[in-house]
C-alpha cells in the first residue's frame, strides 16, 4: 500500500493535478507519525502507512489554498465529505487517497497494558487479528480488539466511499461495539449526581489549550465563539462550569458534522473523556434524524437545512 | 570518610514529607486529578517515589496557575471597592521537581522580577522550598543535556536528591536548604560508598537523553533565517495553533486578563494565554502575527534568540513537552537542527 500511495502522490504532484499533498510521515518520537504537508515530490518518499497514522488530515485543507491530494481513512474520508456539504471546500479541489483502515493503536492502552510507558516498549506489531507487544525483549500477545481505539472499535465504515484512488479493496478492521461504547455505557449506569461530579472533575483539569477544537475538521469556524467578546457567550477564563459549556456548544455545533474520528480526545493533553460526549451526541443524531455524517456529498448539512415538511411547527 | 551530605532511605521518605507537612503545604507529583501534575500529597500516597521523569503539567503552575484572581471589586453608589484575594501565607515544599522545571522557575523569576515586580508570582516564589529529584529515565522527547542541563542535577532547587537505590542521597544547594536538613530528623549521614553511587547514578541518567538539539551558532543561524519565510511556512504547515506547547512549557509565562462581572461585582482573573493563538493580543490592538509561521517562528525565538538578548539565557530546558504533547508531534528539535546553513 504504501509504494502505491507514494508512487500515486508522486504522479499527482508531477502531473500538476495537485498543489500540495497531506499524508503522514514517521513521527520524531517511538510509535508516532506526523502529518506531512508538501508540495515537494522530493519528500514523497517519506509517505507512510501504518497502525499509528491517527490524525485526521482534513482539518488542514480549509487553510490550504489550491489543490490538494489527501490521505484519508474511512472517518477522515467522511470528514472531508462533511466539509463538502458545508461548502467549506469543493470537491473538485480535491483528489483523495483512500486507506481502507485496519484500525489505529491506542498507545495509553498499550502504556497499560505494557505496564510501561509508550518509548519504553521495544516494538509493537500487528499480526492479523492479534498484537504483539515486546517489553524488555519479553513477548506478549494479545487480541487486536484490546489496543485499537475506542473510536476504531466501533468503526462502520474504515473504507472511505469517496474516494479518487482506492489504495486497497477491503480492511482488515476487527470491531468491538460493546468494548467502544464501554466508557460511555459505564456513564450511563451512574446516576445524575455521580454524573455530574464526574465531570465536574473532568473539565477542572481543562487548560483551555483548544487543540480539542483545532484538531477537529468539523470545527472550521474562523471565528469560534468561545473568543467574541461582544457578546461574551463563555468566559475565557478557565472555570471548570465554562470549560464543560464550551465543550457542550462545542459538541452541538459538530453535531451531524462528527464522524467519531476520535481526535478531540487523543488531542487532548489533560486526558479528557471528551470522546463520550461526541461519541454520545453522534448516535443523538443518528437516533433522531437518522443522520450520519459525512455520508453523501449531495446530502445538505442536517443543522443547517430544513424542509417544508418539517415536524416541528416553529422551524416553518 | 564521611560525605557533607545526607541520605535517606525511600522506605522512609513518607515519614520526611509528614514531617515537612507540619511546616509547609507539600506538593508531589501525583495523578490524582487525571494527570500528571504537582498536586498537595495527601500524606500517605508516596508511589511517585517511583517515577522517574517530569510530569505533564509543569510545576511553573505552582506559582503562575492556569488560572488566578488578582482582586475582586464591588460596586455601589459611591463606586468601585476592590479587594485583593487572600494570601496563601502556607508556605510550598514542592517535592520532586526536576532540574528542567526547577531551571524553568529560574528562568521564569527574571521575567517576574525584571522591571516590573510580579507581585502574584513572587509571593509565591518567595514563600517555597524545592526538594529536587533526579530523573532516572529520560522520555524520547528530552534533550535538556543539550541546553547545559544534567537530568539528576541542579543548583536551582534548596535541596537536591539522588536516586541511590533503595535510598535518596540528599544535597543542600542553598542555606535554606541546609536550615530544612538541619531541622529535619531521620536523615542519616552519607558515606563515600553512596557519593559514588550518586556519581554512578547521575553519569547514568546523563546517558540516557539521547535526543540532541544542534546548539552552536544557534542565536547566529536564528538571526540568518529570520526572514526565511520558505523555511518558516513549510515548517509551520501542520502547526494546529493550539495551546498545548505554550500552555505545557515551564518557560511560557504570557497571560490573559478578564473580568468577570455579575451584577455588582467581580473579580480579575489572570489566565495562561499562547502566542499560537490567532487572537493574542486582539484586546489591545491587533495580532501583529496573523500568518501562522509567523506565529510558529515567535515560540522559537523568543526561547532562543529574544530571551537570551534580554536575560542571556535561553528560555528552553529541553523538558521535551512540547513535543511529546503536541496533537501532531511537532518537534522544536527538528525546527531548529534543520535551519538552513545559508539562505
Amino acid at each position: 500500500m504504501e509504494q502505491k500511495l507514494r508512487d500515486g502522490a508522486k504522479a499527482l504532484l508531477e502531473q500538476g493535478k495537485v498543489d500540495y499533498i497531506i499524508g503522514f510521515e514517521p513521527g520524531s518520537l517511538k510509535f508516532t507519525t506526523t502529518p506531512l504537508i508538501t508540495r515537494d515530490k522530493d519528500d514523497i518518499d517519506r509517505l507512510v502507512i501504518n497502525p499509528f497514522i491517527v490524525n485526521n488530515l482534513s482539518a488542514y485543507l480549509t487553510e490550504l489554498e489550491g489543490r490538494v491530494g489527501i490521505v484519508a481513512k474511512g472517518c477522515d474520508s467522511r470528514s472531508i465529505v462533511s466539509l463538502i456539504q458545508d461548502k467549506q471546500i469543493a470537491r473538485e479541489d480535491i483528489v483523495i487517497i483512500g486507506i481502507p483502515c485496519p484500525g489505529l493503536i491506542d498507545l495509553s492502552k498499550i502504556e497499560q497494558l505494557a505496564g510501561k510507558d509508550r518509548d519504553e516498549v521495544d516494538d509493537i506489531t500487528r499480526e492479523g487479528d492479534r498484537v504483539v507487544i515486546v517489553v524488555d525483549g519479553k513477548k506478549q500477545e494479545f487480541p487486536i480488539t484490546e489496543v485499537l481505539f475506542d473510536n476504531c472499535l466501533g468503526c462502520d465504515m474504515p473504507t472511505p466511499s469517496e474516494y479518487d484512488i482506492l489504495l486497497s479493496e477491503s480492511s482488515p478492521l476487527v470491531t468491538d461495539k460493546t468494548s467502544s461504547r464501554k466508557k460511555i455505557e459505564g456513564l450511563k449506569g451512574t446516576s445524575q449526581e455521580e454524573r455530574w461530579s464526574f465531570w465536574e472533575k473532568e473539565f477542572s483539569r481543562c487548560i483551555r489549550c483548544y487543540a480539542c477544537r483545532n484538531v477537529c475538521p468539523a470545527c472550521f469556524c474562523k471565528r469560534c465563539f468561545v473568543e467574541e467578546s461582544e457578546p461574551q457567550w463563555i468566559s475565557p477564563v478557565p472555570q471548570w462550569q465554562d470549560n464543560l459549556m464550551f465543550q457542550v456548544i462545542r459538541n452541538i455545533h459538530v453535531a451531524g458534522r462528527c464522524t467519531d474520528c476520535g481526535e478531540c480526545e487523543r488531542a487532548c493533553p489533560v486526558n479528557i473523556q471528551l470522546r463520550s460526549l461526541a461519541k454520545e451526541m453522534y448516535d443523538i443524531v443518528d437516533d433522531l434524524f437518522q443522520f450520519k455524517a459525512g455520508m453523501d456529498k449531495e446530502a445538505a448539512p442536517l443543522l443547517t437545512a430544513y424542509a417544508v415538511e418539517e415536524a416541528e411547527d416553529f422551524i416553518r | 570518610m564521611a560525605s557533607s551530605n545526607k541520605k535517606i532511605s525511600k522506605r522512609d521518605t513518607g515519614k520526611l514529607l509528614n514531617e515537612w507537612s507540619q511546616e509547609f503545604a507539600v506538593f508531589v507529583p501525583s495523578r490524582e486529578t487525571g494527570v500528571a501534575t504537582m498536586a498537595k500529597w495527601d500524606g500517605k500516597d508516596t508511589s511517585f517515589l517511583d517515577w522517574h521523569r517530569n510530569t505533564v503539567i509543569p510545576p511553573k503552575a505552582n506559582f503562575l496557575p492556569a488560572m488566578e484572581e488578582m482582586f475582586n471589586f464591588q460596586r455601589d453608589k459611591e463606586g468601585y471597592h476592590i479587594e485583593l484575594p487572600p494570601q496563601d501565607k502556607h508556605k510550598q515544599l514542592i517535592f520532586g521537581i526536576r532540574p528542567c522545571d526547577a531551571k524553568a522557575l529560574a528562568i521564569l523569576d527574571m521575567t517576574f522580577s525584571d522591571s516590573y515586580q510580579d507581585p502574584y508570582y513572587l509571593s509565591k516564589r518567595k514563600n517555597a522550598v524545592l526538594v529536587g529529584v533526579g530523573c532516572t529515565k529520560a522520555y524520547d522527547s528530552c534533550f535538556c543535556t543539550s541546553l547545559g542541563i544534567s537530568p539528576a542535577e541542579s543548583t536551582d532547587v534548596d535541596l537536591m536528591l539522588t536516586d541511590i537505590g533503595d535510598e535518596f542521597l540528599i544535597e543542600a544547594i542553598t542555606e535554606a536548604g541546609k536550615k530544612l536538613i538541619s531541622r529535619s530528623r531521620g536523615l542519616a549521614e552519607a558515606n563515600e560508598a553512596d557519593e559514588t553511587r550518586a556519581k554512578a547514578s547521575k553519569e547514568a541518567a546523563y546517558q540516557k537523553v539521547t535526543r540532541q538539539l544542534d546548539t552552536d551558532n544557534i542565536k547566529q543561524r536564528l538571526l540568518a533565517n529570520l526572514e526565511n519565510k520558505d523555511y518558516w511556512e513549510k515548517i509551520a504547515a501542520k502547526c494546529l495553533s493550539c495551546g498545548v506547547c505554550t500552555f505545557l512549557c515551564p518557560t511560557c509565562y504570557c497571560f490573559d486578563i478578564n473580568d468577570e462581572l455579575v451584577k455588582q461585582q467581580g473579580a480579575r482573573f489572570r489566565s495562561w494565554d499562547s502566542c499560537a493563538f490567532p487572537v493574542y493580543t486582539e484586546m489591545p490592538m491587533e495580532n501583529p502575527r496573523v500568518e501562522k509561521w509567523r506565529r510558529v517562528r515567535q515560540r522559537v525565538y523568543h526561547k532562543y534568540e529574544f530571551y537570551p538578548m534580554s536575560f542571556d539565557v535561553t528560555a528552553c530546558t529541553g523538558c521535551g513537552r512540547c513535543i511529546r504533547l503536541c496533537p501532531v508531534n511537532w518537534d522544536i528539535t527538528q525546527a531548529l537542527n534543520n535551519l538552513p546553513a545559508k539562505v
